[in-house]
């Protein structure tokens, strides 16, 4: 049992300490996930500081390079003529999961204690919570395509009913929309996983394997199996190889979300309440980027050069579809909602250029973008818990009032716009950079793309710097009077204790972007030899 | 007649011998007299008598069928009757755990237990027909099938038909025995017209292939056809599917959850020998795809049905028809491999929806809510039982952690080993299609936790949640399912053909 066995399945037990307390104990519930949490984020701290680097460490697609790793033989099926089913409890980490167990436990801290604000039903809350924590990190750490796929669809049903019960108005819509929009992508996805099984073996035991690190190996391949690299099979006129990875690239895509599938997204991070809303930004959609790069990009290099073009595409549009949308909104939850679509643009901009930079810049971009989302919710929530109102214009001259609720919104504000000096910057320059050196490096996607995703940055800078003049400066005018006035209290002590970290690792990764490349750098550049050798 | 007398201390050893292949079923007949005496006789006195007496026989049985397990018959007995082989035991172990599983549900529905007539005849009805059952699963003569179709299919008509209470009852319980009787004669005129052409009704029998293959496609196709009616009649596959949602509903629920499973199971056993013997040949008549058009009608039609229901046992009943589809795709992948794949679904489909039958019951009982709308706010008056019906809804849907998602791995993977071999666009179609049939079930079966948690009542009626035996029956089902979607070997590893 080693420390990502634990990290995973922590949560879980403190949501079966939830369930067994009885309800009259129900003020502990919070503690409980609030230790579990603290617990985790000890952890996975411990984890990133014993995280080795070095070109022996890059991991990607080489078995023994991983670190923390675990691996015992959980389903073993004998399928006469099909052979024997072969799935492993397999766990560990590289340099490009292991940022995301620091994000994912952080954030996870900060959603507990913006459910201080949850009121009803709390067993059900904080046990659907915890297993949603467990969920979630279980998708970073696994490697077994099959186990991958088992936390994959478990956040689902958390999810929605956590937006579902404690949601808005809306919540009904805004869940089963979202549960229909992953699920849809996922249905196919375990298609793909079938065929992969089918033609991939374990070159040690011969038998047919869901581990994706053998899959990423073309050597693993069963000759004329339907995804075999050297077959080159088709299916319905494509090549089955392409189709694969468009079908999982869509699967993950959703998630991130890319543009004409973002529907989902605004609803639900409007409806969800305010915790759920943190981990659906901070944490959910880095989950399709991960996924892109672990699954998509890894298993399938030849296809993801193939799609470079298409993908950068998508990458721009998504960055200006997004900030224009922004720009347009006058409900503070939606206008975030909308500068996540654009702000996930520059993590496929990155990844469609398959340049070191661009790809150290996505993943900054998503780790920052975690950071940065999960703190703008929880201020939008600071203020709707307050008046239950969050329209930008029933609120005016707010620094009068609350100055340092204001104090923290700028750091958010202006860090989330790519200030220098702050972790976005870092992402989205680096990004950039890698999308406009890629003509001459690899000639996969064109400088226009840059060009289009800097305008991006330029009306991030408009949309939030507009909506902080509206909503901050100006003499105090609310909607709501007097009584508004009296309720709209500063920041308490707790939501300090949650607003600072996020602070300080926007500020710290943007100081020092080290903390974060040097633990990648060397991941990033096996996997860009990986796909483009 | 004189030549016959030397061959008759024969044949009376051969029937001798076959009887050694047969306790299981002759425990059955003994129990079924002994029931119908006990009924009779002591119930007053005893009341626990009858159903003490049929678990106790049908422990028996089970250890019997247990037994033969582990010495199947290689060949055919009674005179090429019946097969006792492996598969049809695996079929008759899951059919006895459905029986137990519907004996102990009777036991707990307030609607049967308060009926004058009293259960003593369904216990022996069941016997009955669970007799019936083991001999259509091991059949391997046509008209061994008719019999064992018709012995089942009597019994279930008196189960649909047991209370009538209500207009809607009998409704079901007519349509039912009328459904039924089209089918079987059809299935019985065809069956002759196969004896016509083959001259034999042992469809294991080379000459039973030969003589299909002699004559036209046209009349093979509408003997074999008809046969399919009265199988499909069980099975409910489209587009003979009519009675079922009426009859799911109109039938006590305990009967309903029996029928959603034993006879259907029965029936796939059927419909896998017959394909089996039917295989291989490259008779002109290509029957497998056929058979894949079936499901693929079947597993849109009920899908797509489902969603449009309100009544929560109609909405299980067009779910279960949509299930069908997909266990045909899993029996026309079955030739090729993944007979594993099919008696693990099988056996994950029965426990599901066993436990979602017994759970919808209990809520009806404890709330009268019949319809999705009247869940409203239940989830929080009912919590462990709503808790264990999303687990086991979940299941049917097959999503992970539970085995209904391990079930449907399987069948994929077998289906998809399939395309592999042969490159049919029709099995890829299906593979594709039960992918998207898995979605659209997601929105009906949705409805119930939409209902039970997400929406208000509107009229507040106290509920107390009080725990009945059916209620911990179907804890337990549930944490089989979830064990089993995590650890499927222990399931599996029994499983060795």
């Amino acid at each position: 049992m080693s420390v990502l066995s634990i990290l995973v399945f922590l949560p879980l037990l403190a949501g079966l300490v939830v369930i067994m307390l009885p309800t009259a104990q129900q003020g502990r519930y919070k503690y409980i996930a609030l230790g579990a949490t603290l617990l985790q984020l000890l952890l996975s701290a411990f984890v990133y500081i014993n995280f080795k680097t070095g070109a022996d460490f890059s991991g990607v697609h080489q078995r023994r390079q991983f670190q923390f790793v675990e691996q015992t033989s959980w389903i073993n099926l004998d399928l006469g003529t099909l052979g024997r089913l072969q799935i492993d409890y397999f766990m560990g980490v590289d340099g490009l999961s292991m940022p995301f167990l620091f994000l994912t436990s952080l954030v996870m801290f900060v959603a507990v204690l913006a459910s201080w604000e949850i009121k009803t039903n709390l067993k059900g809350y904080f046990a659907l919570f915890l297993l949603l924590d467990m969920a979630i990190i279980g998708v970073f750490v696994a490697l077994d395509f099959f186990l991958f796929y088992l936390f994959y669809e478990l956040m689902l049903f958390p999810l929605y009913f956590l937006i579902g019960m404690w949601g808005g108005v809306r919540r009904e819509y805004a869940a089963i929309k979202f549960f229909l929009y992953t699920l849809c992508g996922s249905v196919f996805m375990l298609l793909i996983i079938i065929g992969l099984y089918f033609s991939v073996t374990d070159p040690l035991s011969g038998s047919h394997t869901f581990n994706m690190i053998h899959m990423m190996d073309p050597a693993n391949y069963v000759g004329g199996s339907i995804f075999s690299p050297s077959a080159g099979q088709q299916l319905f006129g494509i090549s089955a190889r392409l189709l694969a990875f468009i079908v999982l690239f869509i699967a993950f895509a959703i998630k991130v979300p890319i543009v004409p599938l973002h529907t989902w997204l605004p609803d639900a991070h409007v409806e969800a309440p305010t915790p759920v809303s943190i981990i659906l930004a901070g944490i959910l959609l880095k989950i399709g980027g991960y996924g892109i790069l672990r699954i998509c990009y890894s298993i399938f290099p030849e296809a993801a050069i193939d799609s470079s073009w298409c993908i950068g595409l998508i990458g721009v549009v998504s960055i200006i579809y997004g900030a224009l949308n922004a720009l347009a909104q006058t409900d503070l939850k939606r206008l975030i909602a909308y500068s996540s679509v654009s702000h996930m643009g520059f993590v496929l901009l990155g990844f469609a250029s398959l340049t070191a930079e661009g790809i150290s810049g996505a993943n900054m971009q998503m780790i920052s973008h975690g950071f940065l989302s999960a703190m703008l919710f929880f201020l939008a929530g600071v203020i709707y818990n307050r008046v239950h109102d969050r329209e930008i214009a029933n609120f005016r001259g707010l620094s009068l009032l609350m100055p340092k609720f204001t104090a923290f919104c700028m750091v958010a504000f202006f860090a989330s716009l790519g200030l220098p000096g702050f972790s976005a910057f870092m992402g989205e320059s680096f990004s950039l950079i890698g999308a406009f050196t890629s003509e001459s490096v690899n000639g996969l996607i064109p400088r226009w793309m840059a060009i289009g995703g800097s305008l991006g940055i330029l009306l991030s800078a408009a949309y939030f710097l507009w909506t902080f003049q509206r909503m901050f400066f100006g003499e105090l005018r609310l909607m709501g009077g007097e009584d508004w006035r009296i309720q709209l209290t500063d920041v308490n002590t707790r939501e300090k204790i949650a607003l600072i970290p996020l602070a300080l690792m926007a500020t710290l990764l943007g100081l020092f972007p080290a903390l974060v490349f040097e633990k990648m750098n060397s991941s990033v550049l096996e996997l860009i030899r990986l796909v483009n050798p | 007649m004189n030549d016959f007398l030397p061959n008759i201390s024969l044949m009376l050893d051969s029937v001798l011998d076959s009887l050694l292949w047969f306790y299981p079923e002759l425990v059955l007949g003994i129990l079924f007299i002994l029931v119908i005496i006990t009924d009779l006789f002591f119930s007053k006195r005893f009341q626990n008598a009858v159903f003490l007496l049929t678990s106790f026989g049908l422990g028996v049985v089970g250890y019997f069928i247990l037994l033969q397990l582990n010495a199947p018959s290689e060949t055919t007995v009674f005179s090429g009757m019946i097969r006792p082989d492996k598969l049809s035991t695996y079929f008759k172990v899951i059919l006895c755990v459905v029986s137990l599983l519907f004996l102990l549900f009777i036991r707990d529905n307030k609607e049967l237990k308060s009926h004058d007539k009293g259960t003593g005849d369904l216990h022996a009805i069941l016997i009955a027909v669970l007799f019936g059952m083991n001999l259509m699963v091991m059949s391997s003569n046509l008209l061994m099938i008719y019999l064992s179709i018709e012995m089942v299919s009597v019994g279930s008509y008196i189960m649909v038909g047991y209370i009538s209470g209500t207009a809607k009852q009998t409704e079901a319980a007519m349509k039912y025995a009328l459904f039924g009787a089209v089918c079987s004669a059809m299935m019985l005129y065809g069956m002759s017209l196969v004896y016509a052409f083959t001259g034999t009704l042992n469809f294991i029998d080379p000459a039973f292939l030969s003589g299909l293959s002699s004559v036209s496609t046209l009349s093979s196709g509408i003997a074999l056809g008809m046969i399919m009616v009265g199988i499909g009649f069980k099975l409910s596959f489209v587009p003979m599917h009519f009675w079922t949602p009426d009859v799911y509903e109109g039938a006590p629920t305990p009967v309903t959850a029996f029928l959603a499973t034993g006879p259907k199971i029965a029936g796939f056993a059927l419909l896998i020998r017959l394909l089996d013997s039917l295989g291989g040949t490259k008779a002109a008549l290509d029957f497998n795809e056929i058979l894949g058009g079936i499901a693929l009608i079947t597993m849109i039609a009920g899908n797509f049905s489902a969603i449009w229901q309100n009544n929560v046992k109609r909405m299980l009943a067009y779910s279960s028809i949509g299930h069908t589809g997909f266990i045909l795709l899993s029996v026309l992948a079955f030739s090729q491999a993944g007979q594993k794949a099919l008696i693990f679904y099988l056996s994950i489909y029965a426990l599901m929806n066993m436990a979602a039958f017994m759970l919808a019951d209990y809520i009806e009982e404890k709330s009268g809510a019949k319809n999705l709308d009247e869940y409203k706010g239940l989830g929080q008056k009912l919590p462990l039982t709503f808790f264990l019906f999303v687990i086991v809804l979940v299941s049917l849907t097959g999503l992970p952690p539970t085995a209904g998602f391990i079930g449907k791995l399987l069948v994929f993977s077998a289906a998809l080993e399939m395309y592999n071999s042969t490159g049919s666009l029709l099995v890829m179609v299906l593979i594709i299609a039960g992918a998207l049939v898995t979605l659209v079930s997601l929105f009906y079966y949705i409805n119930v936790p939409l209902n039970a948690y997400l929406r208000q009542s509107n009229h507040e009626v106290e509920i107390t949640e009080i725990k009945t035996f059916k209620i911990y029956l179907s804890l337990f089902l549930t944490i089989i399912i979830l064990v089993l979607g995590i650890f499927p070997q222990l399931l599996t590893s029994f499983i060795v053909i």
